[in-house]
């Protein structure tokens, strides 16, 4: 086979790299998340039209955010998510739905992660990751602390949580094993792809609370309607900035 | 009236201060060349599993861009897709603001 190695070539689990097992596992946990994203998606765009922009510009943060490469202090590159927004405005399942439109795309046309891992990158990028990011929103949501930062201890985790699954994916199994066992295994690839993604992370979480004060300040009645904030909260977050 | 670009500053320090990280990594570290993380990683498999990159054959045939130039035009092209969704909705928002007001 035909393969050309250049530097950054790859990103997510490339082609190849995941046994035939572990690519059919990843895509049945991916399946069933994705079937309930598309069933919850036309429930929200058919209760409510309003929520379509909203799905736009956070799907969009998915696309532009997803095509950076940054640079790390350890002197590699990755890149952010920017699953957070979708995740606290519509939930993991729908954030997976949009997911698997980048990630498609990245496999066809790109070759960054191939098909048969696709599952695998589904399940870090698209589903755990905005889940880490969901429970975070739904334990600061209704708590004293102010949406900027909720909006960005959840757009943080939800992308370092990416990567922590990742490596988590690659260390359970993968077409070599790096080491001996499971767990020092987890912790190399740990200290490759989780702990230099740690200041992408922060970044992103940043830039993101920024883009939602936007949000907040532009179409407030979205985040009351679609109760993703209480409208004090709002209101006075508005008022705050 | 509290200051209210609090949120622009500290994301434009952030910004700066990821910028200034980068360029001090770049011009100290040696053997730095910021290649993905993935990358390392498929280095690493293979080299444990004692092959070269080239000898993992993909599962599932897979199109490689034959260009770096071929690759960049489609990470813009994504890129682009991703910046238009989120100007058309903002710009959306902003007309259905004035309207209202």
């Amino acid at each position: 086979m035909d393969r050309k190695t250049r530097p950054g070539e790859y990103m997510h689990i490339m082609e190849g790299f995941l046994p035939w097992q572990w690519c059919l596992i990843w895509w049945l946990v991916a399946l069933p998340c994705l079937i309930y994203g598309v069933y919850q998606l036309k429930k929200v765009l058919a209760a409510d039209r309003e929520a379509l922009p909203l799905l736009g510009v956070t799907g969009g943060f998915i696309f532009l955010l997803s095509s950076l490469k940054l640079p790390n202090p350890v002197g590699t590159c990755s890149h952010p998510t920017g699953t957070g927004l979708s995740a606290i405005c519509f939930g993991p399942w729908i954030t997976a739905v949009i997911c698997t439109i980048v990630l498609l795309f990245q496999s066809l046309m790109l070759a960054h992660g191939g098909l048969s891992t696709l599952g695998a990158n589904i399940v870090s990028m698209g589903i755990v990751g905005p889940f880490v990011g969901y429970m975070v929103y739904r334990l600061l949501k209704d708590s004293t602390i102010n949406i900027y930062l909720t909006v960005f201890l959840v757009t943080a985790l939800a992308d370092l949580s990416t990567y922590v699954i990742t490596s988590f994916q690659l260390a359970l199994g993968s077409i070599h094993p790096v080491s001996g066992d499971m767990g020092s295994a987890f912790i190399i690839y740990l200290g490759i792809f989780a702990i230099p993604q740690i200041s992408i992370a922060i970044l992103e979480g940043i830039v993101l609370s920024l883009v939602f004060k936007y949000i907040i300040v532009l179409k407030p009645e979205i985040l009351i309607r679609l109760n993703i904030f209480s409208e004090e909260k709002v209101c006075t977050s508005r008022d705050e900035t | 009236m509290a200051f209210r670009y609090k949120l622009e500053i500290l994301a434009l320090v952030t910004i700066i201060a990821f910028c200034i990280i980068f360029f001090y990594t770049n011009s100290t570290m040696n053997g730095a060349d910021f290649t993905g993380t993935d990358t390392i990683v498929a280095a690493k498999i293979s080299e444990s599993a004692g092959s070269s990159e080239r000898n993992i054959s993909p599962l599932i045939p897979q199109w490689v861009p034959p260009s770096g130039e071929i690759e960049s035009t489609l990470f813009a092209l994504q890129a682009a897709a991703g910046g238009f969704l989120i100007g058309i909705v903002f710009g959306y928002w902003i007309g259905q603001k004035k309207q209202n007001s």
